[in-house]
């Protein structure tokens, strides 16, 4: 089956800044495909690539298969990093633009409209003008606006950003609802957590470079039993030094550190480390566990460089 | 370029407008200024003149009286526009102390200028005037009116003529205006013709101006809201431009078309015939319906030289400020055409009028003052309409290629030289 969208080789410079550099990945259909990485990571730049708002330097960007095309722009739905609306328009008017823009008709937009501001709670706002509304209302407009025309693949940057936690709940069950109706899409966030919980595959870039790829589940099956939890008291900045240790991640705690995330060379087993620990800490817990985002993350970062 | 798209953004760019009340306001307001700005100067002249202190001093013993009646003639249109308050003072033995008397007098207030008629001057042909300012050019010409008058009807009763013979040999000669056209001739009120071709040329600097602002405004609200982010992403940012500027063009030609209908109807010879204050066989000057086409289409083609040119402006630059000093260049180019304003109205066929309204970015303004005043060749209307047109597809294009990049770049300033890098990056 053809990916849905593959990128091959691209990079994009701006003078003498590589923003994304070698940029390769495929994303099925169907499914929900994370673009991860740090601020800077190039993770904008590669989607405002894919939705042909600037061009990259060097290779080439396919869309169900083939080369993009101009019909291309009514099946993706995009909701860029910077949102914008303009603040005059009333909502539902503004709506019913976008979805024109998008290719959709008046009279199929209309009840489309009517549905959604139901299902975001903006029913009563749909005559209120936008700039009467609240960033985050503003951001469910937008959301609303990307996916009015039923597009076969989302594309949305940090969708997430600025959300209060029931907003984010929100979207998450939107972003279910599309992928079980069969949609591809395609979401970036810095937020590692978000992504955990809701990616089929992802795909982590730093420096705007791919560090890791694949399936979700298949990276950490590939890191279980490699990992473990360790609390324990005394000199934990020796831990890398450990033999049989091949990462050390910290928590994001302050100050004395009393924990942190141990991922073991491929050959080494936790009953040896542990011994190897035992001689210099005060070992409180030490106990396997299935990696977080966040450390394969970090461990990934850490192996590119 | 997906016309469809186009047609989306224009309809939007046309509905939120029409909805609006400042358009309808402008629709109302911008005649009504006009307007005003024509007449109020007109009418600040006429009292400006009010009521100047005049001390007249006949040494010849004769004049005095006559000139006091002919400036305090108030039956006289003139008078609206300098009127006089006239003392006469015998001249004194010493001239030359009564003349710094006057002066002083002047000086101080009391007075507003003062006059001196001798003997010896009016054999010259001339009559010593004093005043603080010397430059109040409207009301001088009226006081050598008077004066004129005053000294040939002395002359001729000096030489026995009686004096209604006399008022038979100085009364003046006016124009009966008759204007040729290839459809017919017909009398116009002297100036109408005039009044017609300055108030077509300021409508269309106006509208040009004011909708070029408009192109540039809306462009810097899509780049600084970035909601351009997401409308380029199901167009190309070309038809966003083209989008843009058919729908405020639209909107133009709708507040146009209600300006010159109404102004169509309100001059129709019926309706002409019925306003008292005009003599019955004068013509205003008719908007007719070919000046109205020609006045169309040269907004068109206005439109999209100037307003590609504050599309372009508002995409590269960030903010109302900085696009602002750039938008000068526009409004030079817009105001150079009146430079050449009364020139090309005293002359509409000479080799400068021709030539002017043959320059493209000035054919608009120029071609349209020659076609109010007189017909123009129809090879030079043809030559201006070509050359402007193609300026105008010139200009969208270069537009087009500064919008697409600049509408996408945010933060520093472009400088010329990015500018031209924009153009040429393919």
């Amino acid at each position: 089956m053809t990916d849905t969208i593959e990128l091959a080789g691209i990079r994009k410079c701006y003078g003498d800044f590589v923003a994304v550099d070698d940029l390769s990945l495929r994303v099925p259909a169907g499914g929900i495909y994370g673009l991860l990485g740090p601020n800077g990571a190039g993770k904008s730049t590669t989607l405002r690539m894919l939705m042909d708002i600037i061009a990259p330097d060097r290779g080439r960007i396919l869309l169900f298969g083939r080369a993009r095309e101009a019909a291309d722009q009514d099946r993706i739905g995009y909701l860029p990093e910077e949102r914008g609306l303009y603040q005059k328009m009333k909502v539902a008017d503004h709506l019913l633009f976008l979805a024109e823009l998008h290719g959709l008709g008046r009279s199929a937009a209309r009840p489309r409209i009517a549905e959604w501001l139901e299902r975001v709670g903006l029913a009563d706002r749909a005559g209120a003008r936008v700039e009467e509304l609240s960033k985050g209302m503003q951001q469910k407009i937008q959301l609303v606006g990307t996916v009015l025309h039923e597009p076969e693949i989302l594309v949305l940057d940090e969708p997430f950003a600025g959300l209060d936690p029931i907003n984010q709940g929100l979207f998450k069950e939107l972003l279910s609802e599309a992928r079980d109706r069969g949609r591809t899409i395609l979401f970036s966030t810095h937020v590692m957590e978000q992504a955990e919980k809701l990616c089929d595959r992802i795909c982590l870039i730093s420096g705007g470079r791919p560090v890791l790829d694949g399936e979700l589940a298949t990276i950490k099956r590939e890191l279980q039993g490699n990992t473990f939890r360790l609390a324990a008291d005394g000199d934990l900045d020796r831990l890398a030094d450990v033999e049989g240790v091949e990462s050390v991640v910290f928590g994001p705690e302050a100050g004395a550190r009393t924990g942190a995330r141990l991922i073991l060379d491929p050959g080494a087993t936790g009953a040896d480390v542990l011994r190897r620990l035992v001689e210099f800490l005060d070992v409180r817990e030490f106990a396997s566990e299935e990696p977080d985002l966040e450390t394969i993350f970090i461990k990934a970062v850490r192996d590119a460089s | 370029m997906r016309p469809d798209k186009v047609f989306v953004i224009a309809r939007r760019e046309y509905a939120i407008r029409i909805r609006s009340k400042a358009f309808w306001l402008s629709t109302v307001a911008l005649p009504v200024l006009l307007l005003v700005l024509m007449i109020v100067p007109t009418l600040l002249a006429s009292r400006a003149g009010s009521s100047k202190r005049l001390v007249v001093v006949d040494e010849t013993g004769r004049l005095g009286a006559s000139i006091v009646q002919a400036l305090a003639d108030a039956d006289d249109g003139a008078a609206q526009v300098a009127s006089f308050e006239v003392f006469l003072e015998p001249p004194a033995a010493d001239p030359a102390g009564q003349r710094a008397d006057l002066d002083r007098r002047i000086l101080a207030g009391e007075i507003d200028a003062w006059l001196r008629i001798a003997e010896s001057d009016l054999e010259e042909g001339r009559i010593e005037y004093h005043s603080e300012s010397v430059a109040s050019f409207l009301s001088q010409t009226i006081l050598e009116q008077r004066l004129t008058e005053t000294v040939r009807r002395d002359r001729l009763s000096r030489l026995g003529i009686a004096p209604d013979l006399a008022d038979g040999l100085i009364a003046a000669i006016s124009l009966r205006t008759v204007k040729v056209t290839a459809e017919g001739s017909r009398e116009e009120a002297e100036g109408a013709g005039f009044f017609l071709a300055y108030a077509l040329f300021f409508l269309l600097y106006l509208v040009l101006m004011i909708y070029g602002q408009q192109v540039m405004n809306g462009v810097l609200e899509e780049k600084t809201s970035r909601i351009v982010e997401v409308i380029v992403s199901t167009t190309r940012p070309f038809d966003l431009m083209m989008g843009k500027l058919c729908g405020i063009c639209a909107i133009a030609l709708t507040q146009l078309s209600i300006w010159l209908g109404t102004v169509a109807v309100l001059t129709l010879p019926a309706i002409v015939a019925s306003v008292a204050w005009l003599p019955a066989e004068v013509d205003v000057p008719r908007l007719e319906p070919r000046l109205i086409a020609h006045f169309l289409v040269l907004f068109l083609i206005g439109f999209f030289v100037y307003s590609t040119f504050y599309a372009a402006i508002g995409a590269a630059f960030n903010n109302v400020q900085e696009a602002q000093q750039f938008a000068g260049y526009a409004v030079v180019l817009l105001i150079a055409p009146m430079l050449f304003f009364f020139l090309v109205i005293d002359d509409p066929d000479s080799t400068l009028s021709v030539v002017t309204s043959l320059v493209p970015p000035f054919t608009p303004l120029i071609m349209l003052l020659r076609l109010a005043v007189k017909a123009p060749p129809a090879w030079q209307v043809a030559l201006g309409y070509a050359a402007a047109t193609g300026f105008a597809v010139f200009m969208v294009w270069l537009a087009g290629r500064i919008y697409r990049v600049g509408i996408l770049i945010y933060g520093k300033k472009p400088t010329l030289k990015e500018l031209w890098r924009w153009l040429r990056y393919a």
